[in-house]
Protein backbone atom coordinates (compact mmCIF):
# COMPACT_ATOMS: atom_id res chain seq x y z
CA UNK A 1 0.00 0.00 0.00
CA UNK A 2 1.36 2.78 -1.04
CA UNK A 3 1.44 6.00 1.04
CA UNK A 4 2.10 9.85 0.48
CA UNK A 5 2.87 11.66 3.75
CA UNK A 6 1.07 15.67 3.19
CA UNK A 7 2.33 18.21 6.44
CA UNK A 8 4.07 21.68 6.36
CA UNK A 9 6.18 20.91 9.18
CA UNK A 10 8.69 18.84 8.78
CA UNK A 11 9.02 16.99 12.35
CA UNK A 12 5.49 16.25 12.01
CA UNK A 13 6.56 14.30 8.41
CA UNK A 14 8.86 12.80 10.20
CA UNK A 15 7.34 11.32 13.40
CA UNK A 16 4.28 9.91 10.38
CA UNK A 17 6.92 8.59 8.49
CA UNK A 18 8.78 6.51 11.16
CA UNK A 19 5.59 5.35 12.39
CA UNK A 20 4.46 3.94 8.96
CA UNK A 21 7.96 1.84 8.75
CA UNK A 22 6.27 -0.31 11.79
CA UNK A 23 3.22 -1.00 9.84
CA UNK A 24 3.44 -3.88 7.48
CA UNK A 25 2.26 -3.42 4.44
CA UNK A 26 2.71 0.41 4.33
CA UNK A 27 5.35 2.25 2.11
CA UNK A 28 6.33 5.60 1.95
CA UNK A 29 6.33 6.69 -1.30
CA UNK A 30 6.55 10.54 -1.37
CA UNK A 31 6.15 13.38 1.11
CA UNK A 32 5.27 16.72 0.13
CA UNK A 33 5.51 20.11 2.35
CA UNK A 34 2.56 21.73 0.76
CA UNK A 35 -0.82 21.45 -1.08
CA UNK A 36 0.62 22.43 -4.16
CA UNK A 37 3.43 19.83 -3.96
CA UNK A 38 1.18 17.00 -3.31
CA UNK A 39 -0.99 17.97 -6.45
CA UNK A 40 2.06 17.94 -8.45
CA UNK A 41 3.81 14.68 -7.09
CA UNK A 42 0.45 12.63 -6.50
CA UNK A 43 -0.31 11.78 -10.62
CA UNK A 44 3.30 10.18 -11.24
CA UNK A 45 3.51 8.55 -7.44
CA UNK A 46 0.05 7.17 -7.78
CA UNK A 47 -0.37 6.87 -3.96
CA UNK A 48 -3.10 4.39 -2.43
CA UNK A 49 -3.35 6.88 0.46
CA UNK A 50 -2.70 10.61 1.41
CA UNK A 51 -1.80 10.80 4.84
CA UNK A 52 -3.23 14.85 5.17
CA UNK A 53 -2.84 17.54 7.26
CA UNK A 54 -5.37 20.09 6.91
CA UNK A 55 -3.88 23.37 8.39
CA UNK A 56 -0.93 24.56 5.64
CA UNK A 57 -0.24 27.57 4.32
CA UNK A 58 -1.66 29.07 1.08
CA UNK A 59 -3.69 26.19 0.30
CA UNK A 60 -4.63 23.95 3.01
CA UNK A 61 -5.40 20.22 3.29
CA UNK A 62 -8.59 20.46 2.37
CA UNK A 63 -8.89 22.35 -0.92
CA UNK A 64 -5.91 19.91 -2.08
CA UNK A 65 -8.25 17.10 -1.32
CA UNK A 66 -11.04 18.33 -3.69
CA UNK A 67 -8.08 18.61 -6.45
CA UNK A 68 -7.12 15.35 -5.45
CA UNK A 69 -10.70 13.96 -6.70
CA UNK A 70 -10.05 14.82 -10.34
CA UNK A 71 -7.41 12.37 -10.48
CA UNK A 72 -8.48 9.55 -12.75
CA UNK A 73 -7.50 7.35 -9.89
CA UNK A 74 -8.00 9.28 -6.35
CA UNK A 75 -6.24 8.31 -3.50
CA UNK A 76 -8.50 7.65 -0.64
CA UNK A 77 -7.46 10.24 1.81
CA UNK A 78 -6.91 10.26 5.78
CA UNK A 79 -6.60 13.78 7.76
CA UNK A 80 -4.18 14.23 10.41
CA UNK A 81 -4.40 17.33 12.36
CA UNK A 82 -4.03 19.14 15.50
CA UNK A 83 -7.51 19.88 17.05
CA UNK A 84 -10.60 18.61 16.00
CA UNK A 85 -12.23 21.67 15.20
CA UNK A 86 -12.50 20.65 11.09
CA UNK A 87 -13.67 17.19 11.72
CA UNK A 88 -17.10 18.30 10.21
CA UNK A 89 -15.56 19.88 6.88
CA UNK A 90 -13.02 16.66 6.66
CA UNK A 91 -16.32 14.36 6.41
CA UNK A 92 -17.48 16.96 3.84
CA UNK A 93 -15.09 16.69 1.75
CA UNK A 94 -15.81 12.64 2.03
CA UNK A 95 -12.38 11.54 3.71
CA UNK A 96 -12.20 8.02 4.67
CA UNK A 97 -10.40 8.79 8.11
CA UNK A 98 -9.65 11.66 10.33
CA UNK A 99 -6.63 11.31 13.17
CA UNK A 100 -5.63 13.97 15.67
CA UNK A 101 -1.74 14.53 16.31
CA UNK A 102 -0.08 13.27 18.18
CA UNK A 103 -0.95 10.24 16.12
CA UNK A 104 -0.95 6.93 17.62
CA UNK A 105 0.35 4.00 15.96
CA UNK A 106 -2.49 1.70 16.31
CA UNK A 107 -4.94 4.52 15.20
CA UNK A 108 -3.05 4.95 12.06
CA UNK A 109 -3.28 1.18 11.61
CA UNK A 110 -6.87 1.57 11.91
CA UNK A 111 -6.72 4.57 9.45
CA UNK A 112 -4.93 1.99 6.74
CA UNK A 113 -7.02 -0.45 7.00
CA UNK A 114 -9.68 1.43 6.39
CA UNK A 115 -8.40 3.12 3.13
CA UNK A 116 -7.40 -0.52 2.13
CA UNK A 117 -11.28 -1.43 2.14
CA UNK A 118 -12.71 1.19 1.18
CA UNK A 119 -9.67 3.30 -1.71
CA UNK A 120 -10.17 6.29 -2.90
CA UNK A 121 -14.01 5.97 -4.74
CA UNK A 122 -14.93 7.80 -1.80
CA UNK A 123 -13.71 11.29 -2.58
CA UNK A 124 -14.46 10.94 -6.51
CA UNK A 125 -18.12 10.68 -5.41
CA UNK A 126 -17.96 13.68 -3.06
CA UNK A 127 -16.12 15.99 -6.45
CA UNK A 128 -17.87 19.19 -6.55
CA UNK A 129 -21.12 18.31 -4.86
CA UNK A 130 -22.54 20.72 -2.03
CA UNK A 131 -22.11 23.88 -1.01
CA UNK A 132 -18.55 24.21 -0.42
CA UNK A 133 -15.59 26.42 0.69
CA UNK A 134 -14.57 28.72 -2.37
CA UNK A 135 -11.27 27.11 -3.50
CA UNK A 136 -7.99 29.39 -3.77
CA UNK A 137 -7.22 27.42 -6.62
CA UNK A 138 -8.87 26.04 -9.92
CA UNK A 139 -7.29 22.19 -10.58
CA UNK A 140 -6.96 21.28 -14.10
CA UNK A 141 -5.60 18.08 -15.53
CA UNK A 142 -3.35 17.89 -18.37
CA UNK A 143 -2.03 14.51 -19.73
CA UNK A 144 -1.86 12.94 -16.77
CA UNK A 145 -1.05 15.35 -14.15
CA UNK A 146 -2.55 17.74 -11.90
CA UNK A 147 -2.23 21.85 -13.26
CA UNK A 148 -3.21 24.61 -10.18
CA UNK A 149 -4.71 28.23 -11.51
CA UNK A 150 -4.76 30.83 -8.87
CA UNK A 151 -7.92 31.83 -8.48
CA UNK A 152 -6.75 35.41 -8.43
CA UNK A 153 -5.24 34.86 -11.98
CA UNK A 154 -8.31 34.03 -13.73
CA UNK A 155 -8.89 36.98 -16.26
CA UNK A 156 -12.42 34.92 -17.67
CA UNK A 157 -13.92 31.64 -17.82
CA UNK A 158 -15.76 30.53 -20.87
CA UNK A 159 -17.78 27.11 -21.73
CA UNK A 160 -17.08 25.32 -24.58
CA UNK A 161 -19.68 22.02 -25.15
CA UNK A 162 -18.89 19.94 -21.76
CA UNK A 163 -15.69 22.00 -20.51
CA UNK A 164 -15.23 25.34 -19.23
CA UNK A 165 -11.73 26.92 -20.78
CA UNK A 166 -9.30 29.13 -17.85
CA UNK A 167 -8.06 31.43 -19.42
CA UNK A 168 -5.57 32.70 -17.41
CA UNK A 169 -2.17 34.92 -16.78
CA UNK A 170 -0.10 31.87 -18.21
CA UNK A 171 -2.31 30.69 -20.86
CA UNK A 172 -5.82 28.04 -21.05
CA UNK A 173 -6.68 25.16 -19.65
CA UNK A 174 -9.58 22.67 -19.90
CA UNK A 175 -11.96 21.84 -16.53
CA UNK A 176 -15.10 19.98 -16.86
CA UNK A 177 -17.06 21.69 -14.20
CA UNK A 178 -20.44 23.19 -14.89
CA UNK A 179 -19.72 26.74 -15.07
CA UNK A 180 -23.79 27.32 -12.74
CA UNK A 181 -21.31 25.99 -10.09
CA UNK A 182 -18.00 27.88 -10.50
CA UNK A 183 -20.62 30.91 -10.41
CA UNK A 184 -22.27 30.24 -7.66
CA UNK A 185 -18.84 28.90 -5.93
CA UNK A 186 -16.95 32.55 -6.78
CA UNK A 187 -20.21 34.73 -7.31
CA UNK A 188 -18.10 37.99 -5.50
CA UNK A 189 -15.01 37.55 -7.77
CA UNK A 190 -16.63 37.04 -11.16
CA UNK A 191 -19.63 38.54 -13.16
CA UNK A 192 -21.63 36.56 -16.02
CA UNK A 193 -21.64 38.50 -18.68
CA UNK A 194 -23.22 36.04 -21.68
CA UNK A 195 -24.83 32.55 -20.96
CA UNK A 196 -21.17 30.92 -21.42
CA UNK A 197 -18.80 33.49 -19.96
CA UNK A 198 -17.90 34.52 -16.65
CA UNK A 199 -15.33 37.72 -16.24
CA UNK A 200 -13.27 38.36 -13.27
CA UNK A 201 -14.99 41.54 -11.82
CA UNK A 202 -11.15 43.17 -11.49
CA UNK A 203 -10.67 42.69 -15.15
CA UNK A 204 -13.10 44.34 -16.75
CA UNK A 205 -12.08 47.75 -17.83
CA UNK A 206 -15.49 48.96 -19.87
CA UNK A 207 -18.17 48.19 -22.12
CA UNK A 208 -17.91 49.61 -26.06
CA UNK A 209 -20.74 49.49 -28.69
CA UNK A 210 -19.71 47.86 -32.29
CA UNK A 211 -21.90 49.16 -35.37
CA UNK A 212 -23.80 46.58 -35.72
CA UNK A 213 -25.57 47.30 -32.08
CA UNK A 214 -24.02 44.28 -29.88
CA UNK A 215 -22.06 45.31 -26.97
CA UNK A 216 -18.50 43.91 -26.33
CA UNK A 217 -16.87 43.87 -22.68
CA UNK A 218 -13.67 44.92 -22.55
CA UNK A 219 -11.12 43.28 -20.61
CA UNK A 220 -7.28 44.65 -19.02
CA UNK A 221 -5.69 41.79 -20.51
CA UNK A 222 -4.09 42.51 -24.06
CA UNK A 223 -7.22 43.80 -25.53
CA UNK A 224 -9.50 41.20 -25.19
CA UNK A 225 -12.99 41.50 -25.84
CA UNK A 226 -16.08 39.72 -24.99
CA UNK A 227 -19.55 39.35 -26.06
CA UNK A 228 -22.37 40.73 -23.64
CA UNK A 229 -25.93 39.55 -23.58
CA UNK A 230 -28.50 41.18 -23.57
CA UNK A 231 -29.69 39.78 -20.25
CA UNK A 232 -26.42 40.77 -18.50
CA UNK A 233 -26.30 44.16 -20.17
CA UNK A 234 -28.25 46.23 -17.49
CA UNK A 235 -26.76 44.74 -14.56
CA UNK A 236 -23.22 45.27 -15.96
CA UNK A 237 -23.81 48.88 -17.11
CA UNK A 238 -24.03 49.83 -13.29
CA UNK A 239 -20.79 47.41 -12.67
CA UNK A 240 -18.99 49.36 -14.35
CA UNK A 241 -20.48 52.82 -13.53
CA UNK A 242 -18.95 52.32 -10.58
CA UNK A 243 -15.78 51.27 -11.34
CA UNK B 1 -7.28 47.26 48.83
CA UNK B 2 -6.22 43.96 50.41
CA UNK B 3 -7.40 40.40 49.90
CA UNK B 4 -9.16 40.98 53.12
CA UNK B 5 -11.10 43.64 52.22
CA UNK B 6 -12.66 41.88 49.00
CA UNK B 7 -15.62 40.12 51.03
CA UNK B 8 -16.11 42.62 53.33
CA UNK B 9 -19.85 43.85 53.70
CA UNK B 10 -19.63 46.30 56.01
CA UNK B 11 -18.50 49.86 54.77
CA UNK B 12 -15.58 51.01 56.94
CA UNK B 13 -17.11 53.37 59.13
CA UNK B 14 -14.04 55.13 60.12
CA UNK B 15 -13.22 56.24 56.48
CA UNK B 16 -13.46 60.08 55.79
CA UNK B 17 -16.30 59.31 52.70
CA UNK B 18 -18.83 57.19 55.14
CA UNK B 19 -17.87 60.06 58.20
CA UNK B 20 -18.60 62.44 55.81
CA UNK B 21 -21.90 60.58 54.57
CA UNK B 22 -23.07 60.42 58.57
CA UNK B 23 -22.69 64.14 59.22
CA UNK B 24 -24.08 65.02 56.01
CA UNK B 25 -27.43 62.80 57.33
CA UNK B 26 -26.79 64.20 61.17
CA UNK B 27 -27.06 67.68 59.66
CA UNK B 28 -30.14 67.22 57.40
CA UNK B 29 -32.19 65.30 60.38
CA UNK B 30 -31.13 68.69 62.79
CA UNK B 31 -32.64 70.49 59.97
CA UNK B 32 -35.96 68.49 59.66
CA UNK B 33 -36.27 68.44 63.68
CA UNK B 34 -35.97 72.18 63.96
CA UNK B 35 -38.20 73.04 60.78
CA UNK B 36 -40.85 70.23 61.75
CA UNK B 37 -44.43 71.78 62.43
CA UNK B 38 -44.86 72.09 65.93
CA UNK B 39 -41.29 72.17 66.72
CA UNK B 40 -40.59 75.35 69.08
CA UNK B 41 -39.67 77.81 67.20
CA UNK B 42 -37.16 77.64 64.36
CA UNK B 43 -34.21 79.72 65.33
CA UNK B 44 -30.36 79.42 64.80
CA UNK B 45 -29.77 78.85 68.52
CA UNK B 46 -32.15 75.59 68.07
CA UNK B 47 -30.67 74.88 65.12
CA UNK B 48 -27.16 74.86 66.86
CA UNK B 49 -27.85 72.34 69.90
CA UNK B 50 -29.66 70.26 68.03
CA UNK B 51 -26.92 69.94 65.86
CA UNK B 52 -24.01 69.42 68.00
CA UNK B 53 -26.45 66.55 69.59
CA UNK B 54 -26.82 64.64 66.20
CA UNK B 55 -23.49 64.85 65.06
CA UNK B 56 -22.03 63.54 68.10
CA UNK B 57 -24.67 60.76 68.02
CA UNK B 58 -23.87 60.10 64.95
CA UNK B 59 -19.89 60.35 65.08
CA UNK B 60 -20.68 58.49 68.39
CA UNK B 61 -22.65 55.72 66.97
CA UNK B 62 -19.86 55.86 63.61
CA UNK B 63 -17.23 55.04 66.44
CA UNK B 64 -18.80 52.07 68.15
CA UNK B 65 -19.74 50.80 64.30
CA UNK B 66 -16.32 50.95 62.87
CA UNK B 67 -15.07 48.99 66.46
CA UNK B 68 -17.11 46.44 65.87
CA UNK B 69 -16.46 46.25 62.28
CA UNK B 70 -14.23 43.19 62.35
CA UNK B 71 -16.28 41.06 64.58
CA UNK B 72 -19.71 42.05 62.63
CA UNK B 73 -18.21 41.23 59.12
CA UNK B 74 -17.66 37.55 60.49
CA UNK B 75 -20.97 36.88 60.54
CA UNK B 76 -23.51 36.75 57.44
CA UNK B 77 -24.66 40.34 55.87
CA UNK B 78 -28.51 39.90 57.00
CA UNK B 79 -27.49 39.07 60.75
CA UNK B 80 -24.66 41.44 60.61
CA UNK B 81 -26.58 44.31 59.60
CA UNK B 82 -29.27 43.51 61.75
CA UNK B 83 -27.18 43.39 65.09
CA UNK B 84 -25.40 46.78 63.52
CA UNK B 85 -28.63 48.22 63.62
CA UNK B 86 -29.58 47.39 66.78
CA UNK B 87 -26.05 48.62 68.36
CA UNK B 88 -27.14 52.34 66.97
CA UNK B 89 -30.17 52.21 68.26
CA UNK B 90 -28.93 50.73 71.47
CA UNK B 91 -26.15 53.68 71.63
CA UNK B 92 -28.28 56.04 70.78
CA UNK B 93 -30.93 55.22 73.77
CA UNK B 94 -27.95 55.30 75.76
CA UNK B 95 -26.62 58.73 74.68
CA UNK B 96 -30.47 60.00 75.14
CA UNK B 97 -30.82 58.89 78.27
CA UNK B 98 -27.06 60.13 79.45
CA UNK B 99 -27.94 63.58 78.24
CA UNK B 100 -31.26 63.94 79.83
CA UNK B 101 -30.06 62.97 83.22
CA UNK B 102 -27.39 65.68 82.29
CA UNK B 103 -30.10 68.06 81.38
CA UNK B 104 -32.22 67.02 84.38
CA UNK B 105 -29.20 67.81 86.51
CA UNK B 106 -28.35 71.03 85.16
CA UNK B 107 -31.85 72.29 84.50
CA UNK B 108 -31.45 73.38 81.41
CA UNK B 109 -34.51 72.49 79.71
CA UNK B 110 -33.45 71.64 76.09
CA UNK B 111 -34.60 68.17 76.72
CA UNK B 112 -37.98 69.47 77.37
CA UNK B 113 -40.57 69.35 80.13
CA UNK B 114 -43.44 67.65 80.62
CA UNK B 115 -44.98 65.18 78.22
CA UNK B 116 -42.01 66.30 75.63
CA UNK B 117 -39.47 65.01 78.29
CA UNK B 118 -40.68 61.25 78.92
CA UNK B 119 -41.07 61.29 75.25
CA UNK B 120 -37.40 62.37 74.55
CA UNK B 121 -35.66 58.96 74.90
CA UNK B 122 -38.28 56.76 73.08
CA UNK B 123 -38.36 59.26 70.45
CA UNK B 124 -34.45 59.50 69.86
CA UNK B 125 -34.50 55.58 69.48
CA UNK B 126 -37.44 55.67 67.14
CA UNK B 127 -36.01 58.00 64.90
CA UNK B 128 -32.44 56.45 65.64
CA UNK B 129 -34.02 53.09 64.34
CA UNK B 130 -35.54 54.73 60.74
CA UNK B 131 -32.79 56.61 59.86
CA UNK B 132 -30.57 53.93 60.71
CA UNK B 133 -31.90 51.29 58.70
CA UNK B 134 -32.33 53.91 55.74
CA UNK B 135 -28.58 54.19 56.28
CA UNK B 136 -27.21 51.18 56.72
CA UNK B 137 -29.37 50.12 53.52
CA UNK B 138 -27.67 52.80 51.35
CA UNK B 139 -24.08 51.97 52.85
CA UNK B 140 -24.81 48.41 51.92
CA UNK B 141 -25.95 48.52 48.42
CA UNK B 142 -23.24 50.93 47.54
CA UNK B 143 -20.73 48.19 49.02
CA UNK B 144 -22.17 45.70 47.56
CA UNK B 145 -21.71 47.76 43.93
CA UNK B 146 -18.44 48.13 44.60
CA UNK B 147 -17.45 44.73 45.38
CA UNK B 148 -19.45 43.33 42.12
CA UNK B 149 -17.37 46.14 39.75
CA UNK B 150 -14.11 44.88 41.86
CA UNK B 151 -15.10 41.12 41.07
CA UNK B 152 -16.40 41.62 37.59
CA UNK B 153 -12.93 43.20 36.64
CA UNK B 154 -10.80 40.82 38.47
CA UNK B 155 -12.74 37.81 36.70
CA UNK B 156 -12.01 39.79 33.68
CA UNK B 157 -8.90 39.61 33.69
CA UNK B 158 -8.19 35.76 35.07
CA UNK B 159 -10.32 35.12 31.79
CA UNK B 160 -7.84 36.95 29.81
CA UNK B 161 -4.86 35.64 31.13
CA UNK B 162 -5.30 32.01 31.02
CA UNK B 163 -5.36 31.29 26.62
CA UNK B 164 -3.24 29.48 24.89
CA UNK B 165 -4.27 28.28 21.47
CA UNK B 166 -5.05 24.46 21.64
CA UNK B 167 -3.49 23.76 18.13
CA UNK B 168 -0.48 24.97 19.52
CA UNK B 169 -0.21 22.76 22.69
CA UNK B 170 -1.42 19.56 20.35
CA UNK B 171 0.98 20.84 17.52
CA UNK B 172 3.92 20.68 20.09
CA UNK B 173 3.13 17.54 21.57
CA UNK B 174 3.37 16.25 17.76
CA UNK B 175 6.71 17.38 17.40
CA UNK B 176 7.82 16.22 21.30
CA UNK B 177 6.46 12.70 20.30
CA UNK B 178 8.28 12.89 16.76
CA UNK B 179 11.65 13.99 18.85
CA UNK B 180 12.04 11.72 20.87
CA UNK B 181 12.56 9.40 18.40
CA UNK B 182 15.71 11.27 16.97
CA UNK B 183 16.81 14.10 18.97
CA UNK B 184 16.07 13.27 22.94
CA UNK B 185 17.59 15.84 23.82
CA UNK B 186 15.65 18.61 22.01
CA UNK B 187 12.57 16.74 23.08
CA UNK B 188 13.72 17.62 26.40
CA UNK B 189 14.28 21.40 26.08
CA UNK B 190 10.79 21.28 24.33
CA UNK B 191 8.76 19.98 27.33
CA UNK B 192 11.04 22.32 29.78
CA UNK B 193 10.09 25.50 27.31
CA UNK B 194 6.51 24.06 26.97
CA UNK B 195 6.43 23.60 31.03
CA UNK B 196 7.22 27.23 31.41
CA UNK B 197 4.59 28.78 28.87
CA UNK B 198 2.06 26.76 30.37
CA UNK B 199 2.95 27.40 34.33
CA UNK B 200 2.33 31.38 33.37
CA UNK B 201 -1.16 30.32 31.25
CA UNK B 202 -2.16 28.51 34.10
CA UNK B 203 -1.63 31.50 36.52
CA UNK B 204 1.14 29.69 38.81
CA UNK B 205 3.98 32.07 38.28
CA UNK B 206 1.80 34.80 40.14
CA UNK B 207 0.27 37.95 38.64
CA UNK B 208 3.45 39.87 38.88
CA UNK B 209 6.87 38.77 36.68
CA UNK B 210 9.23 41.16 34.91
CA UNK B 211 9.74 42.14 31.56
CA UNK B 212 13.38 40.07 31.36
CA UNK B 213 11.09 36.75 32.62
CA UNK B 214 8.59 37.49 30.27
CA UNK B 215 11.66 37.84 27.34
CA UNK B 216 12.66 34.57 28.68
CA UNK B 217 9.07 33.11 28.20
CA UNK B 218 9.28 34.73 24.76
CA UNK B 219 12.42 33.08 23.80
CA UNK B 220 10.88 29.99 25.15
CA UNK B 221 7.79 30.22 23.05
CA UNK B 222 10.12 30.99 19.68
CA UNK B 223 12.13 28.12 20.34
CA UNK B 224 9.23 25.70 20.40
CA UNK B 225 7.88 27.18 17.22
CA UNK B 226 11.43 26.93 14.99
CA UNK B 227 11.38 23.48 15.85
CA UNK B 228 7.84 23.37 14.06
CA UNK B 229 8.62 25.62 11.51
CA UNK B 230 11.82 24.96 10.76
CA UNK B 231 13.46 27.41 8.66
CA UNK B 232 10.32 29.13 7.81
CA UNK B 233 10.76 31.06 10.94
CA UNK B 234 13.52 33.10 11.18
CA UNK B 235 14.14 35.95 13.66
CA UNK B 236 15.77 39.41 14.45
CA UNK B 237 15.76 40.53 18.13
CA UNK B 238 17.18 43.55 19.21
CA UNK B 239 15.93 43.85 22.55
CA UNK B 240 18.75 45.01 24.61
CA UNK B 241 18.19 48.40 25.79
CA UNK B 242 15.25 47.14 27.59
CA UNK B 243 14.97 47.34 31.56
CA UNK B 244 15.02 43.29 32.56
CA UNK B 245 13.85 44.46 35.53
CA UNK B 246 10.60 45.93 35.04
CA UNK B 247 7.24 44.83 36.72
CA UNK B 248 4.48 43.62 34.08
CA UNK B 249 1.98 40.97 34.32
CA UNK B 250 3.21 37.75 33.03
CA UNK B 251 1.91 36.77 29.11
CA UNK B 252 2.03 40.03 28.07
CA UNK B 253 3.89 39.48 25.48
CA UNK B 254 4.00 36.33 24.43
CA UNK B 255 0.60 36.04 22.95
CA UNK B 256 1.63 39.01 20.65
CA UNK B 257 4.70 36.55 19.36
CA UNK B 258 2.06 33.75 19.13
CA UNK B 259 -0.30 36.12 17.22
CA UNK B 260 2.48 37.48 14.88
CA UNK B 261 3.69 33.08 13.83
CA UNK B 262 -0.08 32.74 14.13
CA UNK B 263 -1.26 34.83 11.40
CA UNK B 264 1.56 36.13 9.70
CA UNK B 265 4.77 33.29 9.45
CA UNK B 266 2.86 30.51 9.44
CA UNK B 267 0.07 31.12 6.23
CA UNK B 268 3.35 31.84 4.36
CA UNK B 269 4.59 29.10 2.48
CA UNK B 270 8.13 30.04 2.79
CA UNK B 271 7.89 31.64 6.05
CA UNK B 272 9.22 35.04 7.33
CA UNK B 273 11.04 37.01 9.24
CA UNK B 274 9.80 37.85 12.97
CA UNK B 275 11.03 41.13 14.24
CA UNK B 276 11.38 42.21 17.82
CA UNK B 277 12.15 45.82 19.10
CA UNK B 278 12.48 47.43 21.85
CA UNK B 279 13.63 51.18 22.69
CA UNK B 280 13.93 53.89 25.06
CA UNK B 281 11.57 56.42 23.37
CA UNK B 282 10.30 59.95 24.75
CA UNK B 283 8.45 58.93 28.20
CA UNK B 284 8.36 55.57 28.37
CA UNK B 285 9.52 52.22 26.48
CA UNK B 286 8.31 50.71 23.48
CA UNK B 287 8.60 46.99 21.69
CA UNK B 288 7.65 46.42 18.48
CA UNK B 289 6.76 43.01 17.18
CA UNK B 290 6.82 42.47 13.26
CA UNK B 291 5.78 40.22 11.19
CA UNK B 292 5.11 39.80 7.31
CA UNK B 293 1.70 39.27 6.41
CA UNK B 294 -0.03 37.02 3.07
CA UNK B 295 -1.06 38.83 0.39
CA UNK B 296 -4.48 37.94 0.53
CA UNK B 297 -5.21 37.93 4.40
CA UNK B 298 -6.37 34.38 5.39
CA UNK B 299 -9.53 34.42 7.80
CA UNK B 300 -8.43 32.74 10.82
CA UNK B 301 -10.84 31.94 13.87
CA UNK B 302 -10.06 34.69 16.64
CA UNK B 303 -8.22 37.20 14.23
CA UNK B 304 -7.36 40.06 16.63
CA UNK B 305 -8.88 38.46 19.53
CA UNK B 306 -5.41 38.43 21.01
CA UNK B 307 -4.58 41.96 20.44
CA UNK B 308 -7.92 42.94 21.99
CA UNK B 309 -7.30 40.61 24.90
CA UNK B 310 -3.74 41.94 25.75
CA UNK B 311 -5.33 45.95 25.50
CA UNK B 312 -7.68 45.20 27.96
CA UNK B 313 -5.05 44.08 30.21
CA UNK B 314 -2.86 46.17 29.94
CA UNK B 315 -5.70 49.20 30.71
CA UNK B 316 -6.45 47.32 33.32
CA UNK B 317 -2.65 47.14 34.85
CA UNK B 318 -1.62 50.28 33.18
CA UNK B 319 -4.37 52.76 32.88
CA UNK B 320 -3.92 55.14 30.21
CA UNK B 321 -0.18 55.34 30.42
CA UNK B 322 0.54 52.39 28.43
CA UNK B 323 -0.74 51.76 25.07
CA UNK B 324 -1.31 49.01 22.45
CA UNK B 325 -0.78 50.21 19.00
CA UNK B 326 -1.36 47.93 15.96
CA UNK B 327 -0.21 49.34 12.76
CA UNK B 328 -0.96 47.25 9.87
CA UNK B 329 1.92 48.31 6.72
CA UNK B 330 2.35 47.49 2.72
CA UNK B 331 3.08 43.57 3.14
CA UNK B 332 3.39 43.48 7.25
CA UNK B 333 1.93 44.07 10.43
CA UNK B 334 3.73 45.51 13.71
CA UNK B 335 2.14 45.51 17.51
CA UNK B 336 3.85 48.61 19.50
CA UNK B 337 2.97 47.83 23.04
CA UNK B 338 4.40 51.46 24.53
CA UNK B 339 4.80 51.48 28.62
CA UNK B 340 5.42 54.19 30.66
CA UNK B 341 8.93 54.63 31.88
CA UNK B 342 8.60 53.66 35.57
CA UNK B 343 5.87 50.43 35.94
CA UNK B 344 3.62 51.17 38.58
CA UNK B 345 3.31 47.76 39.71
CA UNK B 346 7.12 48.24 40.69
CA UNK B 347 5.48 49.37 43.78
CA UNK B 348 5.68 45.90 46.42
CA UNK B 349 2.57 44.37 46.66
CA UNK B 350 0.86 44.46 50.23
Amino acid sequence: MKVLVVDDEPLARERLVALLGEIDGARVVGEAGSGAALLEAAPALQPDVVLLDIRMPAMDGLEAARHLAALEAPPAVVFCTAYDEHALAAFDVHAIDYIVKPVRAERLRQALDRARRYGGEQLRRAGGSGPERQRTHLCARVRGSLVLVPIGEVAYLQAEDKYVVIHHARGQVLIEEPLKDLEEEFGDRFVRIHRNCLVARDRLVGLLRTPDGRTLARLDADGVELEVSRRSLPGLRKLVKNL
Amino acid sequence: MSDADDHRWLPPFCSLPTLFAVMLVAELVALIVVLAPGADGATLMRLGIVSVYLQWLGLLNAVVLCSLRGALDRLTPRSGLLIAWLVMIGVTTLAALLIQTMDRALALGLTGSGAAAARFVPANAVLCALIGAALLRYLFVIEQWRERVRAASKAQVDALQARIRPHFLFNSMNTIASLIRTRPADAERAVEDLSDLFRAALGASGARGTLGEELERVDHYLRIESLRLGPRLAVRRDLDALPRAYALPPLLLQPLVENAIHHGIEPLPEGGTLDLTGRRVDGGWEIAIGNPCPAQPVRRAGNGHAIDNIRARIGYHFGDRAALIAAPGDGCFRVIVRLPLESPMNVPAQ
